[in-house]
């Protein structure tokens, strides 16, 4: 059996196949025979300090090779998920990571130390990202505003804490460089693009938020350049996520410089495509006489 | 949730194209035949490709335990079901199911269930379970025309009176299935309505009539997963005014939804 395990930010996980946050719901919706303990880690859907309804429907449109979304992050807040979500993911699952977000820098900290406190998290992950909450982009398109957040948690938190990034930026290794020098320990990359759809049927946007966010396989060569870029400019950990729909798709991410690699929308498409991922890396590394999976992380790049 | 859900290719035992527009299919998957209740349904994606990428929700318009196998009825009415016109016995598509609340709720004696279309396809599997509970049914079929009628002989079999309203008159009354249904509250009686399809047409009248006795809808929505990972498909629950506005996810609380559970369902329910 190759190793998948892999280091990242300081601990080690069994194989870099984790969910992009927000695309599985083990503990809400019917089991469809996935268990959490079979990856990676487990991310939950970010929460917020108090509990949110989402947004208006038509939430979801269909694009061509992808999917835009206006969802709204709903959740029943910071307390139910401590209460009564986490305890069961830190029981089943092998590492957890925590996404949450805040309105202001504040409340990022505040939401981090409370989730620390609970011993249940290996890891905190920043959703500073989310296109669809209004004004929210501009944690991660803001320099001093993404350098704010990110201070403030790690002066709140000891434990390891990913800056997950909007790819609605100019220049993202920029914003990972920001990132970096704030003292995050890790990059999420990327979270979705932001796009627009038309019902022709009734003139009108067709989603009801009017914005979403573009995911799915059609962003996938948009993800893969940011992850790559940013692997020649920082030093930090990198999740890759962004249309991956197959192991393949996924070790193209780790050859750029994932260290984990997050699947989202195809969860959707079909809700064992993480096991498939998992499986296919496996198998691709035994029939390469790959050793170490860890040892392809960044192979594209040239050798220095 | 404990519910034993299938996600694998399953395999197409039969297909029917008819009526016109529509594939009829049996598939063979012994659990799902076994385990899917009234109002379910089930997410089918008919071929590998991006493009379209989601799979689609189709209501399970029936089962056959002893045969491990389930009846989908799908209308062809966009890209994702134009690609199913090529499937053949042999195939496999992946499916996911079954999904959505089955309907347990049986505690009346007689009802009315009003269908525009491809709505038969969603009530056909609850008629049968609430005959086998010895409930009087009263189905009312509404289409464009007869020829758009669909699971006429299983529906009319089944119920005690089948009724039919076409909009151009080829059969039955050349009404809405409001003025139908209208007849049989204010004749007969009964004790509920049930309504799936012809939202905007049906609307006014269930909306008016549920002062006197339930109305129960079959709910659609746009479906990313139809799981429950997505939050895609969730509409917005009655609230009071003032009240901040609350979702429910049809995929897992519905389809089967009061009336006065959802909010403006003029908008949602098409």
């Amino acid at each position: 059996m190759p190793d998948l395990s892999v280091t990242f930010a300081g601990i080690t996980f069994k194989n870099p196949v984790v969910p992009a946050s927000g695309t599985w719901e083990p503990l809400d919706a019917p089991d469809t025979g996935l268990a959490m303990s079979e990856l990676g880690a487990v991310v939950n859907k970010t929460i917020f300090k108090e509990p949110r309804a989402g947004n208006p429907p038509p939430r979801i449109w269909e694009t061509a090779s992808g999917m835009l979304n206006a969802i709204g992050i709903p959740s029943a807040g910071a307390d139910d998920f401590i209460k009564k979500k986490l305890p069961k993911i830190r029981k089943h699952a092998d590492k957890v990571i925590v996404s949450i977000a805040g309105y202001t820098a504040d409340e990022f900290a505040w939401l981090a130390k409370k989730i620390e406190q609970t011993g249940m998290a290996d890891m905190i992950e920043l959703n500073l990202s989310c296109p669809n909450i209004e004004s929210h982009t501009s944690w991660s398109t803001d320099p001093a505003l993404l350098a704010q957040a990110i201070v403030a948690v790690k002066k709140a938190v000891k434990l390891p804490v990913i800056a997950k990034l909007s790819p609605n930026v100019t220049d993202i290794a920029e914003m990972c460089l920001v990132s970096e020098s704030s003292g995050a320990d890790a990059l999420t990359l990327v979270n979705t693009f932001r796009g627009m759809a038309i019902d022709i049927k009734v003139k009108k946007p067709a989603l009801g938020n009017i914005f979403g966010g573009l995911s799915g396989p059609a962003i996938k060569p948009l993800a893969l350049y940011a992850v790559y870029t940013a692997y020649e400019r920082v030093k930090i950990p990198i999740i890759g996520m962004g249309g991956i729909a197959s192991w393949q798709d996924a070790l193209e991410f780790i050859l750029a410089g994932a260290t984990l690699v997050g699947i989202g929308m195809y969860t959707f498409v079909n809700p064992l495509c993480m096991r498939h991922v998992i499986s296919g890396l496996s198998n691709y590394c035994s029939e390469q006489n790959i050793e170490k999976l860890s040892d392809c992380i960044g192979k594209a790049h040239p050798a220095t | 949730m404990p519910q034993t859900v299938t996600a694998s290719l399953i395999k197409i035992i039969t297909v029917l194209h008819e009526p016109d527009g529509y594939i009829d299919l049996i598939l063979y998957n012994p659990s799902i035949a076994k385990n899917a209740g009234p109002g379910q349904f089930v997410m089918m994606k008919a071929a590998p490709v991006n493009d379209p990428i989601l799979p689609r929700p189709f209501d399970i318009v029936d089962t056959f335990p002893r045969e491990g196998t389930f009846r989908l009825l799908i209308k062809i009415n966009g890209r994702g079901t134009a690609l199913m016109n090529s499937l053949k016995p042999g195939d496999d598509v992946f499916i996911t199911g079954p999904l959505g609340k089955p309907i347990t709720d049986f505690s009346f004696s007689s009802c009315a269930v009003l269908f525009r279309g491809c709505g038969a396809a969603a009530v056909l599997m609850f008629i049968r379970e609430a005959k086998k509970r010895g409930i009087t049914v009263y189905g009312i079929a509404s289409a464009a025309s007869s020829d758009k009628l669909v699971c006429k002989s299983e529906i009319s079999a089944l119920c005690d009176e089948y009724l039919v309203a076409t909009d151009d008159g080829s059969l039955g009354l050349q009404a809405l299935g409001t003025e139908v249904l209208k007849n049989i509250v204010e004749g007969e009686g009964v004790d509920r309505i049930y309504s799936c399809g012809g939202g905007p047409f049906y609307l006014p009248y269930l909306m008016e009539v549920q002062d006197r006795l339930p109305v129960y809808l079959f709910l659609e929505s746009y479906m990313g997963c139809g799981v429950g990972h997505c939050h895609g498909c969730a509409v917005p629950k009655k609230s009071r005014p003032g009240d901040p506005v609350q979702y429910t996810l049809v995929c897992q609380e519905g389809p089967l939804y009061k009336l006065d559970e959802v909010e403006d369902p003029c908008q949602i329910y098409q």
